[in-house]
Protein backbone atom coordinates (compact mmCIF):
# COMPACT_ATOMS: atom_id res chain seq x y z
CA UNK A 1 0.00 0.00 0.00
CA UNK A 2 1.27 3.76 -0.70
CA UNK A 3 1.71 6.16 1.89
CA UNK A 4 -1.45 7.75 0.72
CA UNK A 5 -3.12 4.86 0.85
CA UNK A 6 -2.42 3.81 3.79
CA UNK A 7 -3.27 7.52 5.40
CA UNK A 8 -6.78 7.47 3.58
CA UNK A 9 -7.65 3.58 5.47
CA UNK A 10 -6.20 5.73 8.98
CA UNK A 11 -8.25 8.73 8.29
CA UNK A 12 -11.37 7.29 6.88
CA UNK A 13 -13.75 7.71 10.11
CA UNK A 14 -13.87 10.21 12.88
CA UNK A 15 -12.93 9.63 16.29
CA UNK A 16 -17.04 9.35 16.71
CA UNK A 17 -17.72 7.29 14.10
CA UNK A 18 -14.68 4.98 14.63
CA UNK A 19 -16.75 4.07 17.93
CA UNK A 20 -19.76 3.58 16.82
CA UNK A 21 -17.78 0.99 14.33
CA UNK A 22 -16.40 -0.87 17.51
CA UNK A 23 -20.17 -0.78 18.70
CA UNK A 24 -21.43 -2.86 16.00
CA UNK A 25 -18.57 -5.19 16.62
CA UNK A 26 -19.92 -5.80 20.46
CA UNK A 27 -23.54 -5.92 19.58
CA UNK A 28 -24.18 -9.22 18.52
CA UNK A 29 -23.47 -12.28 20.15
CA UNK A 30 -21.02 -12.91 17.47
CA UNK A 31 -18.86 -10.01 16.10
CA UNK A 32 -19.32 -10.63 12.30
CA UNK A 33 -22.79 -10.39 12.69
CA UNK A 34 -22.21 -6.78 12.94
CA UNK A 35 -20.85 -6.16 9.96
CA UNK A 36 -23.82 -5.38 7.47
CA UNK A 37 -24.90 -2.77 9.99
CA UNK A 38 -21.83 -1.19 10.28
CA UNK A 39 -21.52 -1.47 6.50
CA UNK A 40 -24.89 0.51 6.71
CA UNK A 41 -23.63 3.10 9.02
CA UNK A 42 -20.47 3.77 6.30
CA UNK A 43 -23.17 4.31 3.81
CA UNK A 44 -25.00 6.62 5.72
CA UNK A 45 -22.05 8.59 6.64
CA UNK A 46 -20.26 8.91 3.35
CA UNK A 47 -23.05 8.48 1.31
CA UNK A 48 -21.06 6.04 -0.23
CA UNK A 49 -18.65 3.02 0.29
CA UNK A 50 -15.24 3.64 -1.00
CA UNK A 51 -11.97 1.25 -1.02
CA UNK A 52 -10.29 2.63 2.17
CA UNK A 53 -13.41 2.83 4.21
CA UNK A 54 -14.05 -0.69 3.37
CA UNK A 55 -10.62 -1.00 4.32
CA UNK A 56 -10.77 0.56 7.89
CA UNK A 57 -13.79 -1.60 8.50
CA UNK A 58 -11.97 -4.51 7.65
CA UNK A 59 -9.46 -4.07 9.87
CA UNK A 60 -12.40 -2.97 13.16
CA UNK A 61 -13.77 -6.38 12.62
CA UNK A 62 -10.60 -8.36 12.10
CA UNK A 63 -11.56 -9.24 8.65
CA UNK A 64 -9.36 -9.42 5.45
CA UNK A 65 -10.28 -6.79 3.06
CA UNK A 66 -11.39 -8.60 0.32
CA UNK A 67 -13.95 -10.22 1.99
CA UNK A 68 -15.48 -6.65 3.32
CA UNK A 69 -15.31 -5.07 -0.06
CA UNK A 70 -17.14 -8.35 -1.28
CA UNK A 71 -19.70 -7.96 1.10
CA UNK A 72 -19.73 -4.16 0.44
CA UNK A 73 -20.04 -4.30 -3.76
CA UNK A 74 -22.26 -7.57 -3.63
CA UNK A 75 -25.58 -5.50 -1.86
CA UNK A 76 -27.69 -2.54 -3.25
CA UNK A 77 -27.74 -0.42 -0.73
CA UNK A 78 -24.22 0.26 -0.55
CA UNK A 79 -22.70 2.11 -3.46
CA UNK A 80 -19.24 3.18 -5.23
CA UNK A 81 -21.12 6.13 -6.12
CA UNK A 82 -22.45 9.31 -4.21
CA UNK A 83 -26.03 9.40 -3.18
CA UNK A 84 -27.39 12.77 -2.30
CA UNK A 85 -28.43 13.42 1.02
CA UNK A 86 -31.84 12.02 0.48
CA UNK A 87 -31.84 8.99 -2.07
CA UNK A 88 -34.83 8.66 -3.60
CA UNK A 89 -36.28 5.18 -4.91
CA UNK A 90 -38.76 4.79 -7.18
CA UNK A 91 -40.25 1.17 -7.16
CA UNK A 92 -40.29 -0.50 -10.43
CA UNK A 93 -41.05 -3.71 -9.43
CA UNK A 94 -44.35 -5.37 -11.06
CA UNK A 95 -46.81 -3.67 -10.01
CA UNK A 96 -45.77 -0.79 -9.69
CA UNK A 97 -44.54 -0.76 -13.52
CA UNK A 98 -47.90 -1.66 -14.64
CA UNK A 99 -48.77 1.26 -12.27
CA UNK A 100 -46.86 4.04 -14.35
CA UNK A 101 -43.37 3.78 -12.61
CA UNK A 102 -41.61 4.70 -16.18
CA UNK A 103 -43.21 7.67 -16.28
CA UNK A 104 -42.32 8.49 -12.76
CA UNK A 105 -38.39 7.92 -13.56
CA UNK A 106 -38.94 10.60 -16.49
CA UNK A 107 -40.68 12.88 -13.98
CA UNK A 108 -37.92 12.29 -11.35
CA UNK A 109 -34.77 13.21 -14.03
CA UNK A 110 -36.55 16.14 -15.12
CA UNK A 111 -37.82 17.77 -11.61
CA UNK A 112 -34.80 17.00 -9.90
CA UNK A 113 -32.07 17.80 -12.84
CA UNK A 114 -30.28 14.50 -12.93
CA UNK A 115 -30.22 11.07 -14.46
CA UNK A 116 -30.31 8.22 -12.34
CA UNK A 117 -27.69 7.41 -10.06
CA UNK A 118 -26.17 10.57 -9.72
CA UNK A 119 -26.64 13.69 -6.77
CA UNK A 120 -27.72 17.27 -7.28
CA UNK A 121 -24.85 19.63 -7.54
CA UNK A 122 -25.93 20.25 -3.99
CA UNK A 123 -25.71 17.01 -3.20
CA UNK A 124 -28.90 17.30 -1.53
CA UNK A 125 -30.74 14.97 -3.89
CA UNK A 126 -29.99 11.61 -5.66
CA UNK A 127 -33.16 9.52 -7.62
CA UNK A 128 -32.62 5.72 -8.68
CA UNK A 129 -34.94 2.92 -9.43
CA UNK A 130 -35.52 0.36 -7.05
CA UNK A 131 -36.76 -3.59 -6.84
CA UNK A 132 -39.96 -4.00 -4.76
CA UNK A 133 -40.03 -1.53 -1.79
CA UNK A 134 -43.02 -3.65 -0.47
CA UNK A 135 -45.69 -1.21 -1.01
CA UNK A 136 -47.34 -2.46 -3.99
CA UNK A 137 -50.91 -1.20 -2.90
CA UNK A 138 -49.66 2.35 -3.12
CA UNK A 139 -48.10 2.30 -6.78
CA UNK A 140 -45.88 3.26 -7.96
CA UNK A 141 -43.94 3.32 -4.94
CA UNK A 142 -41.77 6.41 -3.25
CA UNK A 143 -39.13 6.35 -0.94
CA UNK A 144 -36.59 8.31 0.61
CA UNK A 145 -33.87 7.10 2.82
CA UNK A 146 -35.50 3.43 3.51
CA UNK A 147 -38.45 5.23 4.42
CA UNK A 148 -41.89 4.77 2.31
CA UNK A 149 -43.48 8.38 1.36
CA UNK A 150 -46.26 7.04 -0.95
CA UNK A 151 -47.71 6.68 -4.35
CA UNK A 152 -45.23 8.67 -6.74
CA UNK A 153 -47.59 11.69 -8.69
CA UNK A 154 -45.95 14.73 -10.35
CA UNK A 155 -47.05 16.61 -7.31
CA UNK A 156 -45.23 14.08 -4.78
CA UNK A 157 -42.05 14.33 -6.92
CA UNK A 158 -42.32 18.20 -6.94
CA UNK A 159 -42.07 18.22 -3.19
CA UNK A 160 -39.04 16.16 -2.98
CA UNK A 161 -37.21 18.97 -2.98
CA UNK A 162 -38.23 20.98 -0.10
CA UNK A 163 -39.09 17.85 2.24
CA UNK A 164 -37.33 17.56 5.75
CA UNK B 1 -65.08 -14.36 8.05
CA UNK B 2 -62.58 -15.76 10.09
CA UNK B 3 -59.32 -13.74 10.87
CA UNK B 4 -56.55 -14.26 13.32
CA UNK B 5 -53.61 -11.94 12.43
CA UNK B 6 -55.95 -8.94 11.43
CA UNK B 7 -58.86 -9.27 13.56
CA UNK B 8 -58.33 -6.17 15.39
CA UNK B 9 -56.98 -4.29 12.56
CA UNK B 10 -60.38 -2.00 11.85
CA UNK B 11 -61.33 -1.44 15.10
CA UNK B 12 -58.74 -0.94 17.23
CA UNK B 13 -56.26 2.01 15.58
CA UNK B 14 -53.36 1.52 18.91
CA UNK B 15 -53.15 -2.30 18.15
CA UNK B 16 -49.17 -1.83 18.06
CA UNK B 17 -49.14 -0.65 21.24
CA UNK B 18 -48.60 -3.07 24.06
CA UNK B 19 -51.19 -1.54 26.38
CA UNK B 20 -54.07 -2.35 23.88
CA UNK B 21 -52.36 -5.47 22.80
CA UNK B 22 -52.71 -6.43 26.54
CA UNK B 23 -55.97 -5.31 27.05
CA UNK B 24 -57.07 -7.92 23.88
CA UNK B 25 -55.54 -10.88 25.10
CA UNK B 26 -52.07 -10.16 24.28
CA UNK B 27 -49.00 -12.09 25.65
CA UNK B 28 -51.26 -14.43 27.54
CA UNK B 29 -50.57 -16.86 24.88
CA UNK B 30 -47.14 -16.56 26.18
CA UNK B 31 -47.67 -16.77 29.62
CA UNK B 32 -49.47 -19.77 29.20
CA UNK B 33 -47.10 -21.74 26.69
CA UNK B 34 -44.39 -21.08 29.60
CA UNK B 35 -46.48 -23.23 32.34
CA UNK B 36 -46.86 -26.07 29.07
CA UNK B 37 -43.85 -29.10 28.22
CA UNK B 38 -42.36 -27.79 25.06
CA UNK B 39 -43.36 -30.84 23.39
CA UNK B 40 -46.82 -30.58 24.24
CA UNK B 41 -46.32 -26.87 22.65
CA UNK B 42 -44.73 -28.63 19.63
CA UNK B 43 -47.59 -31.13 19.43
CA UNK B 44 -49.90 -28.33 19.59
CA UNK B 45 -48.13 -26.37 16.52
CA UNK B 46 -47.94 -30.00 14.43
CA UNK B 47 -51.72 -30.90 15.19
CA UNK B 48 -52.85 -27.01 13.80
CA UNK B 49 -51.17 -27.59 10.15
CA UNK B 50 -49.55 -24.26 10.39
CA UNK B 51 -47.21 -24.10 7.54
CA UNK B 52 -44.66 -21.59 6.67
CA UNK B 53 -46.09 -18.77 5.24
CA UNK B 54 -42.78 -17.00 3.68
CA UNK B 55 -43.85 -18.82 0.50
CA UNK B 56 -42.61 -22.23 0.75
CA UNK B 57 -45.42 -23.67 2.73
CA UNK B 58 -43.12 -26.39 5.07
CA UNK B 59 -45.53 -27.72 7.90
CA UNK B 60 -43.76 -25.16 11.25
CA UNK B 61 -43.94 -28.05 13.14
CA UNK B 62 -42.09 -30.69 11.25
CA UNK B 63 -39.24 -27.84 11.25
CA UNK B 64 -39.40 -27.30 14.52
CA UNK B 65 -39.26 -31.08 15.26
CA UNK B 66 -35.52 -31.27 13.53
CA UNK B 67 -34.06 -29.64 15.06
CA UNK B 68 -31.50 -31.34 17.53
CA UNK B 69 -31.83 -31.47 20.95
CA UNK B 70 -29.56 -29.95 24.06
CA UNK B 71 -28.24 -33.52 24.94
CA UNK B 72 -27.75 -34.52 21.28
CA UNK B 73 -26.26 -31.04 20.47
CA UNK B 74 -25.85 -28.98 23.17
CA UNK B 75 -24.66 -25.21 22.97
CA UNK B 76 -26.84 -21.90 21.91
CA UNK B 77 -29.87 -22.46 19.19
CA UNK B 78 -31.73 -19.40 17.68
CA UNK B 79 -34.63 -18.35 16.30
CA UNK B 80 -34.83 -15.74 13.33
CA UNK B 81 -37.89 -14.09 12.19
CA UNK B 82 -37.62 -13.25 8.23
CA UNK B 83 -38.47 -10.04 7.85
CA UNK B 84 -37.05 -9.07 4.65
CA UNK B 85 -40.24 -8.96 2.28
CA UNK B 86 -39.00 -8.34 -1.13
CA UNK B 87 -40.87 -10.53 -3.50
CA UNK B 88 -42.88 -8.33 -6.36
CA UNK B 89 -46.52 -8.17 -4.86
CA UNK B 90 -45.59 -8.84 -1.02
CA UNK B 91 -45.91 -6.38 1.45
CA UNK B 92 -47.87 -8.18 3.98
CA UNK B 93 -45.15 -8.09 6.66
CA UNK B 94 -44.55 -4.70 6.30
CA UNK B 95 -48.45 -3.93 7.05
CA UNK B 96 -48.12 -6.91 9.94
CA UNK B 97 -45.38 -5.28 11.80
CA UNK B 98 -46.47 -1.86 11.61
CA UNK B 99 -50.06 -2.67 13.25
CA UNK B 100 -49.20 -5.91 15.23
CA UNK B 101 -45.19 -5.80 15.97
CA UNK B 102 -46.37 -7.88 19.55
CA UNK B 103 -48.31 -10.36 17.72
CA UNK B 104 -44.54 -11.24 16.21
CA UNK B 105 -42.85 -10.66 19.04
CA UNK B 106 -45.16 -12.98 21.40
CA UNK B 107 -44.94 -15.44 18.55
CA UNK B 108 -41.19 -15.32 18.38
CA UNK B 109 -40.96 -15.97 22.05
CA UNK B 110 -43.31 -18.35 22.39
CA UNK B 111 -41.36 -20.41 19.17
CA UNK B 112 -38.04 -19.56 21.18
CA UNK B 113 -38.97 -21.01 24.24
CA UNK B 114 -39.70 -24.41 22.46
CA UNK B 115 -36.57 -24.29 20.20
CA UNK B 116 -34.86 -23.73 23.68
CA UNK B 117 -33.43 -20.02 21.96
CA UNK B 118 -32.14 -17.46 24.54
CA UNK B 119 -30.76 -15.22 21.58
CA UNK B 120 -33.62 -14.43 18.61
CA UNK B 121 -33.23 -12.22 15.80
CA UNK B 122 -35.29 -10.47 13.56
CA UNK B 123 -33.59 -9.62 10.01
CA UNK B 124 -35.64 -6.85 8.70
CA UNK B 125 -35.55 -5.62 4.92
CA UNK B 126 -33.02 -2.04 4.87
CA UNK B 127 -35.90 -0.63 3.26
CA UNK B 128 -38.54 -1.29 6.14
CA UNK B 129 -37.22 1.79 8.20
CA UNK B 130 -40.23 3.10 9.75
CA UNK B 131 -41.01 -1.06 10.70
CA UNK B 132 -37.81 -0.91 12.29
CA UNK B 133 -38.35 2.01 14.57
CA UNK B 134 -42.03 0.26 15.31
CA UNK B 135 -40.39 -2.78 16.40
CA UNK B 136 -37.79 -1.07 18.55
CA UNK B 137 -40.42 0.80 20.32
CA UNK B 138 -42.02 -2.72 20.64
CA UNK B 139 -39.25 -4.73 22.16
CA UNK B 140 -38.21 -1.49 24.69
CA UNK B 141 -42.32 -1.50 25.89
CA UNK B 142 -42.33 -5.50 26.28
CA UNK B 143 -38.53 -5.44 27.64
CA UNK B 144 -40.16 -2.90 30.29
CA UNK B 145 -42.83 -4.87 31.34
CA UNK B 146 -40.30 -7.77 31.89
CA UNK B 147 -42.54 -9.64 29.11
CA UNK B 148 -38.66 -11.10 27.24
CA UNK B 149 -38.22 -13.23 30.28
CA UNK B 150 -34.26 -14.82 28.87
CA UNK B 151 -34.93 -14.00 25.77
CA UNK B 152 -32.94 -11.19 24.37
CA UNK B 153 -34.63 -10.17 20.53
CA UNK B 154 -31.50 -8.65 18.27
CA UNK B 155 -32.75 -6.84 15.05
CA UNK B 156 -30.62 -6.75 12.39
CA UNK B 157 -31.42 -4.85 8.59
CA UNK B 158 -30.28 -6.26 5.73
CA UNK B 159 -29.19 -4.16 2.84
CA UNK B 160 -31.19 -4.26 -0.18
CA UNK B 161 -30.81 -7.78 -1.64
CA UNK B 162 -33.56 -9.86 -2.95
CA UNK B 163 -31.97 -13.08 -2.38
CA UNK B 164 -31.54 -12.11 1.39
CA UNK B 165 -34.93 -13.35 2.18
CA UNK B 166 -34.52 -16.85 1.56
CA UNK B 167 -33.49 -18.38 4.21
CA UNK B 168 -29.59 -19.61 4.25
CA UNK B 169 -28.95 -16.50 2.30
CA UNK B 170 -30.55 -14.99 4.84
CA UNK B 171 -28.43 -16.52 7.37
CA UNK B 172 -25.28 -15.68 5.17
CA UNK B 173 -26.50 -12.16 4.95
CA UNK B 174 -26.69 -12.22 8.98
CA UNK B 175 -23.38 -13.57 9.15
CA UNK B 176 -21.80 -10.40 7.54
CA UNK B 177 -21.05 -12.33 4.16
CA UNK B 178 -22.48 -11.68 0.25
CA UNK B 179 -26.15 -13.36 0.63
CA UNK B 180 -25.23 -16.52 -1.48
CA UNK B 181 -27.96 -19.54 -0.53
CA UNK B 182 -26.60 -22.91 1.06
CA UNK B 183 -26.67 -25.77 -0.27
CA UNK B 184 -28.94 -28.09 2.07
CA UNK B 185 -28.04 -30.03 3.80
CA UNK B 186 -27.54 -29.78 6.64
CA UNK B 187 -30.23 -27.68 6.87
CA UNK B 188 -30.79 -24.79 9.03
CA UNK B 189 -32.35 -26.56 11.93
CA UNK B 190 -29.39 -28.47 11.90
CA UNK B 191 -26.79 -25.62 11.07
CA UNK B 192 -27.70 -22.59 10.60
CA UNK B 193 -26.97 -19.10 12.59
CA UNK B 194 -22.85 -19.55 12.58
CA UNK B 195 -23.33 -23.06 12.43
CA UNK B 196 -25.59 -23.93 15.23
CA UNK B 197 -29.01 -25.32 15.35
CA UNK B 198 -31.38 -22.05 13.76
CA UNK B 199 -35.28 -22.20 12.86
CA UNK B 200 -35.71 -19.27 10.04
CA UNK B 201 -39.68 -18.66 10.37
CA UNK B 202 -41.46 -15.79 8.33
CA UNK B 203 -43.39 -12.78 10.15
CA UNK B 204 -46.64 -14.12 9.58
CA UNK B 205 -46.06 -17.29 10.24
CA UNK B 206 -44.86 -16.92 13.83
CA UNK B 207 -47.54 -14.30 14.32
CA UNK B 208 -49.74 -17.50 14.00
CA UNK B 209 -48.56 -19.03 17.41
CA UNK B 210 -50.33 -16.99 20.03
CA UNK B 211 -53.48 -17.74 18.69
CA UNK B 212 -52.80 -21.90 18.28
CA UNK B 213 -51.21 -21.61 21.98
CA UNK B 214 -54.38 -19.80 23.08
CA UNK B 215 -57.13 -22.03 20.93
CA UNK B 216 -55.06 -24.93 20.51
CA UNK B 217 -54.07 -26.84 17.54
CA UNK B 218 -56.75 -28.24 16.42
CA UNK B 219 -58.93 -25.12 16.59
CA UNK B 220 -56.51 -23.75 14.26
CA UNK B 221 -56.48 -26.64 11.48
CA UNK B 222 -60.54 -26.56 11.31
CA UNK B 223 -60.37 -23.16 10.69
CA UNK B 224 -57.98 -24.02 7.36
CA UNK B 225 -58.28 -26.76 4.60
CA UNK B 226 -57.20 -30.27 4.95
CA UNK B 227 -53.61 -29.73 4.90
CA UNK B 228 -52.73 -26.12 5.10
CA UNK B 229 -54.14 -24.73 8.97
CA UNK B 230 -55.43 -21.39 9.97
CA UNK B 231 -55.73 -18.20 7.83
CA UNK B 232 -53.34 -16.61 4.64
CA UNK B 233 -53.04 -12.86 4.44
CA UNK B 234 -53.38 -11.80 1.23
CA UNK B 235 -51.64 -8.76 -0.13
CA UNK B 236 -53.55 -7.62 -3.13
CA UNK B 237 -52.70 -5.13 -6.17
CA UNK B 238 -52.57 -4.96 -9.76
CA UNK B 239 -56.39 -4.12 -12.15
CA UNK B 240 -58.25 -4.03 -8.29
CA UNK B 241 -60.76 -1.54 -7.05
CA UNK B 242 -59.56 -1.89 -3.54
CA UNK B 243 -55.92 -2.64 -3.00
CA UNK B 244 -55.17 -4.02 0.16
CA UNK B 245 -54.41 -6.60 2.95
CA UNK B 246 -56.81 -9.93 3.15
CA UNK B 247 -57.47 -12.23 5.44
CA UNK B 248 -59.06 -15.40 4.74
CA UNK B 249 -59.33 -18.88 5.77
CA UNK B 250 -56.92 -21.01 3.77
CA UNK B 251 -58.76 -22.40 0.90
CA UNK B 252 -60.79 -19.73 0.22
CA UNK B 253 -62.01 -19.68 -3.73
CA UNK B 254 -59.87 -17.02 -5.65
CA UNK B 255 -63.60 -16.21 -7.07
CA UNK B 256 -64.36 -14.98 -3.38
CA UNK B 257 -60.70 -12.96 -2.64
CA UNK B 258 -61.81 -11.15 -6.42
CA UNK B 259 -65.02 -9.94 -5.35
CA UNK B 260 -63.64 -8.82 -2.24
CA UNK B 261 -61.15 -6.69 -3.66
CA UNK B 262 -62.75 -5.69 -6.67
CA UNK B 263 -60.94 -7.19 -9.22
CA UNK B 264 -60.18 -7.05 -12.30
CA UNK B 265 -61.48 -2.91 -12.61
CA UNK B 266 -64.20 -2.33 -13.87
CA UNK B 267 -64.41 -2.58 -17.57
CA UNK B 268 -61.32 -4.95 -18.26
CA UNK B 269 -61.55 -8.56 -18.29
CA UNK B 270 -59.22 -11.09 -16.37
CA UNK B 271 -56.44 -12.14 -18.07
CA UNK B 272 -54.74 -13.96 -14.90
CA UNK B 273 -53.58 -14.05 -11.05
CA UNK B 274 -50.52 -14.13 -9.78
CA UNK B 275 -51.01 -15.93 -6.46
CA UNK B 276 -48.11 -15.33 -4.02
CA UNK B 277 -45.45 -13.05 -5.58
CA UNK B 278 -44.39 -12.43 -9.19
CA UNK B 279 -42.04 -15.64 -8.74
CA UNK B 280 -45.50 -17.82 -9.00
CA UNK B 281 -46.77 -18.26 -12.58
CA UNK B 282 -49.89 -17.18 -12.53
CA UNK B 283 -53.71 -18.68 -12.18
CA UNK B 284 -56.19 -18.37 -15.02
CA UNK B 285 -59.97 -17.64 -15.34
CA UNK B 286 -60.37 -21.85 -15.14
CA UNK B 287 -59.30 -21.73 -11.74
CA UNK B 288 -61.36 -19.30 -10.39
CA UNK B 289 -62.56 -22.00 -8.20
CA UNK B 290 -59.86 -23.38 -7.10
CA UNK B 291 -59.24 -23.44 -3.27
CA UNK B 292 -56.25 -21.33 -2.17
CA UNK B 293 -53.78 -23.46 -0.26
CA UNK B 294 -50.69 -24.48 -0.86
CA UNK B 295 -51.61 -27.96 -2.37
CA UNK B 296 -54.51 -27.22 -4.28
CA UNK B 297 -52.07 -23.89 -5.50
CA UNK B 298 -49.63 -26.42 -6.54
CA UNK B 299 -52.02 -28.79 -8.27
CA UNK B 300 -53.02 -25.90 -10.71
CA UNK B 301 -49.42 -25.28 -11.86
CA UNK B 302 -48.46 -22.69 -9.54
CA UNK B 303 -47.49 -22.18 -5.89
CA UNK B 304 -49.42 -19.88 -3.02
CA UNK B 305 -46.22 -18.33 -1.80
CA UNK B 306 -46.62 -15.82 0.03
CA UNK B 307 -49.97 -13.80 -0.55
CA UNK B 308 -48.37 -11.22 -2.94
CA UNK B 309 -51.65 -11.34 -5.21
CA UNK B 310 -51.30 -8.93 -8.38
CA UNK B 311 -54.39 -9.48 -10.62
CA UNK B 312 -53.67 -8.95 -14.25
CA UNK B 313 -56.19 -8.30 -16.93
CA UNK B 314 -56.94 -7.71 -20.88
CA UNK B 315 -54.82 -3.98 -20.84
CA UNK B 316 -51.75 -6.06 -19.74
CA UNK B 317 -49.03 -7.75 -22.38
CA UNK B 318 -47.65 -10.70 -21.17
CA UNK B 319 -44.29 -10.06 -22.98
CA UNK B 320 -43.98 -7.17 -20.78
CA UNK B 321 -44.95 -9.06 -17.45
CA UNK B 322 -42.43 -11.77 -18.35
CA UNK B 323 -39.75 -9.31 -19.00
CA UNK B 324 -40.35 -7.45 -16.27
CA UNK B 325 -40.14 -10.21 -13.88
CA UNK B 326 -37.12 -11.31 -15.65
CA UNK B 327 -35.00 -7.98 -15.45
CA UNK B 328 -35.75 -7.97 -11.36
CA UNK B 329 -34.39 -12.05 -11.80
CA UNK B 330 -31.35 -11.00 -13.18
CA UNK B 331 -30.60 -7.96 -10.77
CA UNK B 332 -31.10 -10.18 -7.68
CA UNK B 333 -29.07 -13.38 -8.94
CA UNK B 334 -26.45 -13.62 -6.57
CA UNK B 335 -24.23 -15.20 -9.29
CA UNK B 336 -23.21 -18.10 -7.47
CA UNK B 337 -24.90 -20.49 -9.67
CA UNK B 338 -23.44 -20.01 -13.88
CA UNK B 339 -27.08 -21.15 -15.09
CA UNK B 340 -29.24 -18.60 -13.40
CA UNK B 341 -26.43 -15.67 -13.71
CA UNK B 342 -26.07 -16.30 -17.27
CA UNK B 343 -29.49 -17.61 -17.79
CA UNK B 344 -31.75 -15.03 -16.15
CA UNK B 345 -29.45 -11.71 -18.43
CA UNK B 346 -30.10 -14.14 -20.98
CA UNK B 347 -33.91 -14.18 -21.01
CA UNK B 348 -33.81 -10.21 -19.95
CA UNK B 349 -31.90 -9.34 -23.19
CA UNK B 350 -34.29 -12.14 -25.49
CA UNK B 351 -37.79 -10.68 -24.07
CA UNK B 352 -36.30 -7.34 -24.61
CA UNK B 353 -35.50 -7.89 -28.25
CA UNK B 354 -39.02 -9.18 -28.49
CA UNK B 355 -40.94 -5.99 -26.73
CA UNK B 356 -38.42 -3.94 -29.50
CA UNK B 357 -39.81 -5.47 -32.23
CA UNK B 358 -36.77 -7.16 -33.39
CA UNK B 359 -37.84 -10.42 -31.88
CA UNK B 360 -38.06 -13.25 -34.07
CA UNK B 361 -40.10 -16.97 -33.63
CA UNK B 362 -36.45 -18.89 -32.83
CA UNK B 363 -36.79 -16.32 -29.86
CA UNK B 364 -39.58 -17.66 -28.39
CA UNK B 365 -37.85 -21.63 -28.45
CA UNK B 366 -34.78 -20.20 -27.17
CA UNK B 367 -36.73 -18.52 -23.97
CA UNK B 368 -38.09 -21.66 -23.32
CA UNK B 369 -34.88 -24.03 -23.97
CA UNK B 370 -32.85 -21.37 -21.95
CA UNK B 371 -35.51 -21.51 -19.18
CA UNK B 372 -35.43 -25.35 -19.04
CA UNK B 373 -31.67 -25.18 -18.52
CA UNK B 374 -31.81 -23.64 -15.19
CA UNK B 375 -34.79 -24.74 -13.16
CA UNK B 376 -33.91 -27.51 -11.02
CA UNK B 377 -29.96 -26.90 -11.86
CA UNK B 378 -29.52 -24.53 -9.13
CA UNK B 379 -29.23 -24.59 -5.62
CA UNK B 380 -32.24 -21.91 -4.96
CA UNK B 381 -35.57 -21.47 -5.81
CA UNK B 382 -34.54 -17.62 -7.32
CA UNK B 383 -32.79 -19.68 -10.34
CA UNK B 384 -35.91 -22.16 -10.33
CA UNK B 385 -37.97 -19.28 -11.13
CA UNK B 386 -36.12 -17.78 -13.95
CA UNK B 387 -36.98 -20.54 -15.81
CA UNK B 388 -40.62 -21.15 -14.16
CA UNK B 389 -41.81 -17.27 -15.04
CA UNK B 390 -40.72 -18.27 -19.20
CA UNK B 391 -42.63 -21.71 -19.50
CA UNK B 392 -45.64 -19.88 -17.11
CA UNK B 393 -46.26 -16.99 -19.22
CA UNK B 394 -45.28 -18.57 -23.10
CA UNK B 395 -47.17 -21.44 -22.04
CA UNK B 396 -50.45 -19.31 -20.87
CA UNK B 397 -50.52 -16.13 -23.14
CA UNK B 398 -48.59 -17.61 -26.54
CA UNK B 399 -50.47 -15.21 -28.58
CA UNK B 400 -48.92 -12.13 -26.70
CA UNK B 401 -45.53 -13.44 -27.51
CA UNK B 402 -46.38 -14.74 -30.65
CA UNK B 403 -47.85 -10.97 -31.77
CA UNK B 404 -44.18 -9.74 -30.78
CA UNK B 405 -42.34 -11.73 -33.50
CA UNK B 406 -41.30 -10.35 -36.89
CA UNK B 407 -43.21 -12.20 -40.07
CA UNK B 408 -40.65 -13.41 -42.28
CA UNK B 409 -39.71 -11.38 -45.04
Amino acid sequence: MTPDAALAVKNAFTPEQEAALVAWTKKYPYTNLGLIEALRAVQDWHRKVEPAAAARVAEIFGMPFNHVWGVATFFPTFTRWKTGEKRVGICHGLTCYLAGSSKMEKCLEKTLGVPKKTATPDGKLSWEPMECIGACEQGPALQVNDRLVGKATEESISKLKDMK
Amino acid sequence: MTKILTKHFDSEPKFHELETYRKLGGYESLKKALGMERAALLAEVKKSNLRGLGGAGFPTGLKWETVPSEDKVPGPRFVVVNADESEPGCYKDRILLTRAPHQLIEGLLIASYVIGAKDSFIFIRGEYQNQYDILEKALAEADQAGLLGAVKIHLMRGAGAYISGLDTALLETMEGKKAWPRQPPPFPTVAGLMAKPTVVNNVETLSMLPFIVREGGEAFAKIGGPKSGGTVVFSISGSVERPGLYEFPMGVKLRDVLLACGGPLPGRKLKGVIPGGTSMPPLMEKDLDIQLDFDSVRAAGTFLGAGGMIVLDDTMDAVEIAHNIERFLTHESCGQCTPCREGSNWSERILHRLLDGKGEAADIDNLSRVGENITGKVICALGDTVGMVLKGYIGRYPEDFKKRVKSNG
